[in-house]
């Protein structure tokens, strides 16, 4: 639990930690794209501007591309490039590059294109209401008894939406790519989460005309948070695209506006919820969930994301007759994509909204009712993969006592006896199975590198991008605090596709949790092989055994088996669990909730460095609220959003005092930490909101606007 | 159209269109790129500096603007005494995540800190108000800052 100081804080700071766009290579052009302004249609014609030489362009369209017009993913199903028809607003019609940038997005402006429009689904309600509008393979958890409900259970029945959430990571996309005629390789510098995805992405696209794609990413990542998973493959491939055919390094650098409008957003949700309880034991006894989500115009890896939605679905509570069924919808919107939780927070906010639903139907506290139905030791998930600890009950009592909450329960409804402005305070729990789901690490076989040179110096060499987490900090101390090396002796280095072994992509709170346990592992290995007590002392005895490298695979235990087609075994090793109470304060004239306090008990296991965990985990405890609060990106009459100025993100006065608790710190793994903040907060402020009120509102997030509609209606 | 200025407390003059952004003149002409873009319209505050010493959006001010004016990027700051407290304390709370937006809170804090430089957690909120940072759910910044000033 020591608390290493990030070691890129302070150029960071000065300004001298390069991001995408602080790079420059000789000769270097700018690209960008000029994409569809239409949801769904064919070109007529492209009109370029009169008055520019159009010699000085770099123009690519899917003519130009000399491999295949599909990017790498789950499903392949999104070109790089429009082929024949648009499918969504948003869509890569052309890459175009110009040595000026201003010129270039004065040009790309003043172009027209003529369209013949075909129908188009844009709304997400219109998307995902219509049962006919379903692609991609429908998953079902059946865990039936097949016995009807008992005629005296308390039935409750419930529609649940979920907006778009935009990542907004603060750096834009960006990439840069450098054709090497003579070696054939296509050299690519990038912003991105996953450097081996972005490879395939550029090698599908060029195909047999490269020998290689090495990708190396920029020193500083500037935030992804799932936005910097998929769509830098596709950016990369056509960012070499251009590169490949104009002979020069190429840049994009997406301007703000661009980003917000092409790239991948959090789904949509639609979940429908039955449940029968019983009304003296207080359990829950059936439960019914269609858990929807609007994928876009093509699945990509929407499937990955409907199947951790699905197993999040039932939120943390053990019921004995279970059906859950998660299908895809489309739209003719760009295709939503990862964002930290990845399904699961739009299952904990229909979910943990239900159960307050239950409860207040039954009169009962929202607390004793999610106690009653917790899981515990000998219970099952869905999947039938057995509970093995009481850690989210634990996470739940401890966030109850630490933040007074039936103290403030009767403290809040005399203070709104008396007042037109009202208090609220709302509970929500909630879990993230750490890794990949399934058999997903096993498929990966993550490999990681490590090289110890004359010094002592260990490099370690992992595919895990730093995107702000503070990962390679916290990788690099997971490895030297293992064998007591000194920390400036211990450095992650840079991914690099060529110097990197392939240890999966940095997505799914699988860093810390496989790589980072991985790398302690190998430490111990390392010593136990060369059998020493300090490691610079036995490379200085030992001169002519360095520069040594080593390497190791990850193993998954045993325990993991699950079976994809029927969605039954064990779909994660490890969960990390979490429970949180929000205090809301409603003013009545303005309809605006404000955020008072909000109070987070996590099980993330062993710790490994407090502050950096602290950190993270407030951050996306802040982005899980303002999911519930105030972030939407469409507005049906209005469309999506345009940039910061009309997509609300959460300033310095916005946020309430978060307090951050870690349990169950004692674990000897470090289980996953980047998801799980975002994951449970957002049902917390709309309970709280009907502690307030009395009202309950199933659409998030709760902006003023909804409120008010949802109480002149009453 | 020439225009003179004082950039990080050197004199310079550039001959460039009036209508350029200050945002671009700092990358491009004097390659400091601690100040970035992350919107274009003003409202991330990733790139601040400082105009006679009040912070500003560099991307919302234009060549024109700048004429006999003085300029602080966070390269600036980070000469300065009281830059280097700040990122000592920014270094120590472990604030800084992905650090795209923290140049830009440098800049803001450096100006709080001086010109105020109450250790006070509403003031420190207020002054930060025009400065977006997406990891950090902002609790470290404070926390950094509140130590600032309670060392400077």
């Amino acid at each position: 639990m020591k608390c290493v100081r990030k070691f890129d804080a302070r150029p960071k700071l000065d300004g001298s930690w390069k991001f995408i766009d602080d790079y420059s290579y000789p000769e270097m052009i700018h690209g960008q794209l000029l994409y569809s302004k239409c949801h769904h249609g064919y070109i007529k014609k492209i009109n370029f501007p009169e008055n520019y030489d159009l010699s000085e362009f770099t123009i690519v369209s899917s003519k130009d591309i000399p491999g295949e017009n599909i990017v790498p993913e789950p499903v392949c199903d999104q070109p790089f490039m429009m082929d024949k028809e648009v499918m969504h607003y948003g869509q890569g019609i052309l890459g175009i590059a110009h040595p000026d940038r201003k010129l270039l997005l004065k040009f790309i402006k003043e172009t027209k294109i003529e369209y013949e429009e075909l129908p188009a689904i844009t709304d997400i309600k219109e998307c995902l209401n219509n049962p006919d509008n379903v692609f991609g393979r429908e998953l079902t958890i059946d865990h039936r008894t097949g016995k009807k409900p008992d005629p005296h259970w308390d039935h409750h029945h419930k529609i649940y939406y979920t907006p778009h959430q935009e990542q907004a990571y603060l750096e834009p996309q960006g990439m840069i790519a450098v054709w090497q005629p003579k070696d054939k390789i296509m050299f690519v510098r990038a912003t991105c989460q996953c450097p081996f995805f972005v490879k395939e992405g550029v090698e599908a696209i060029m195909g047999d005309s490269i020998k290689e794609a090495i990708i190396e990413t920029s020193e500083g990542i500037g935030g992804a948070f799932g936005g910097k998973e998929d769509f830098p493959s596709l950016l990369a491939g056509i960012t070499s695209l251009l590169s490949y055919k104009s002979g020069k390094p190429v840049k994009i650098v997406l301007e703000r506006e661009d980003d917000i409008r092409i790239t991948t957003k959090r789904h949509p949700s639609r979940i429908e919820i039955e449940t029968w309880t019983d009304p003296e034991a207080k359990k829950i006894m059936k439960i019914d969930i269609d858990y929807r989500l609007d994928a876009g115009a093509y699945q990509t890896l929407s499937p990955v994301v409907l199947a951790r939605g699905v197993l999040h679905s039932i939120s943390g509570y053990s019921i004995p007759d279970t059906f859950i069924r998660g299908r895809l919808f489309r739209s003719n919107t760009p295709s939503n994509g990862a964002f930290r939780g990845f399904g699961a927070p739009q299952a904990f906010a229909a979910m943990e909204a239900h159960i307050d639903e239950i409860a207040a139907g039954m009169n009962i506290n929202p607390y004793k009712f999610r106690k009653k139905n917790i899981f515990k030791i000998g219970d099952e998930f869905p999947t039938t993969q057995p509970i093995l600890e009481n850690h989210l009950s634990d996470c739940l009592e401890r966030v109850i006592e630490k933040s007074n909450y039936f103290q403030k329960l009767e403290e809040f409804k005399e203070w709104n006896k008396t007042h037109k402005d009202k208090k609220g305070i709302g509970i929500s729990i909630g879990y993230h199975g750490g890794g990949y789901t399934g058999n997903g690490e096993k498929v990966l076989n993550s490999e990681v590198k490590v090289v110890i040179e004359k010094d002592a110096t260990v490099k370690i060499f992992v595919a895990n991008t730093d995107m702000g987490q503070g990962a390679h900090t916290t990788l690099a101390q997971m490895f030297f605090e293992a064998i007591d090396h000194p920390r400036e002796k211990c450095l992650v280095q840079l991914p690099n596709t060529s110097k990197t072994p392939n240890s999966g992509p940095t997505v799914a709170s699988r860093t810390i949790y496989i790589i980072g346990n991985l790398l302690r592992k190998f430490a111990f290995k390392i010593k136990d092989e060369l059998e020493f007590e300090n490691l610079e002392e036995y490379v200085t005895s030992n001169q002519n055994e360095f520069p040594r490298e080593f390497r190791m695979n990850f193993v998954q235990d045993p325990s993991v088996v699950f079976d994809d087609e029927n969605y039954v075994g064990v779909a994660y090793k490890d969960y990390s669990w979490a429970a949180c109470v929000t205090e809301i304060y409603f003013l009545a004239d303005t309809y605006q909730i404000e955020l008072t306090k909000s109070w987070n008990v996590m099980d993330i296991g062993k710790v490994v460095n407090q502050k950096i965990a602290t950190g993270q985990a407030e951050g996306g405890v802040l982005q899980g609220l303002a999911y519930g609060l105030c972030e939407f990106f469409y507005k049906s009459g209005y469309g999506r959003m345009h940039g910061f100025t009309d997509y609300a993100l959460p300033t310095t006065l916005d946020l309430p005092e978060i307090d951050v608790e870690f349990i169950h710190t004692d674990s000897p793994i470090a289980k996953g930490l980047g998801e799980i903040p975002m994951d449970f907060p957002a049902p917390s402020v709309r309970n709280a909101f009907h502690n307030a009120t009395g009202i309950f509102i199933d659409e998030y997030p709760l902006v003023p606007e909804r409120i008010f509609k949802h109480l002149k209606k009453i | 159209m020439k225009i003179s200025f004082k950039l990080n407390n050197k004199n310079v003059t550039i001959d460039t269109d009036p209508m350029r952004r200050l945002l671009d003149i700092i990358r491009e002409d004097f390659h400091l790129t601690g100040t970035k873009e992350g919107c274009g319209e003003g409202e991330c505050g990733a790139c601040t500096v400082l105009l006679d010493g009040k912070p500003v959006t560099s991307c919302l001010v234009n060549a024109v603007h700048i004429d006999g004016k003085e300029v602080m990027t966070s390269e600036g700051i980070a000469q300065e005494p009281l830059g280097k407290l700040l990122i000592d304390c920014f270094d120590e709370t472990n604030a800084v995540q992905c650090g795209f937006c923290f140049p830009g809170f440098l800049v803001t804090s450096y100006h709080y800190v001086k010109t105020d430089g109450e250790k006070n957690l509403d003031k420190i909120k207020k002054a930060l108000s025009g400065n977006i940072c997406r990891c950090t759910g902002y609790q470290k910044i404070f926390e950094s800052v509140m130590m600032a000033c309670e060392r400077n």
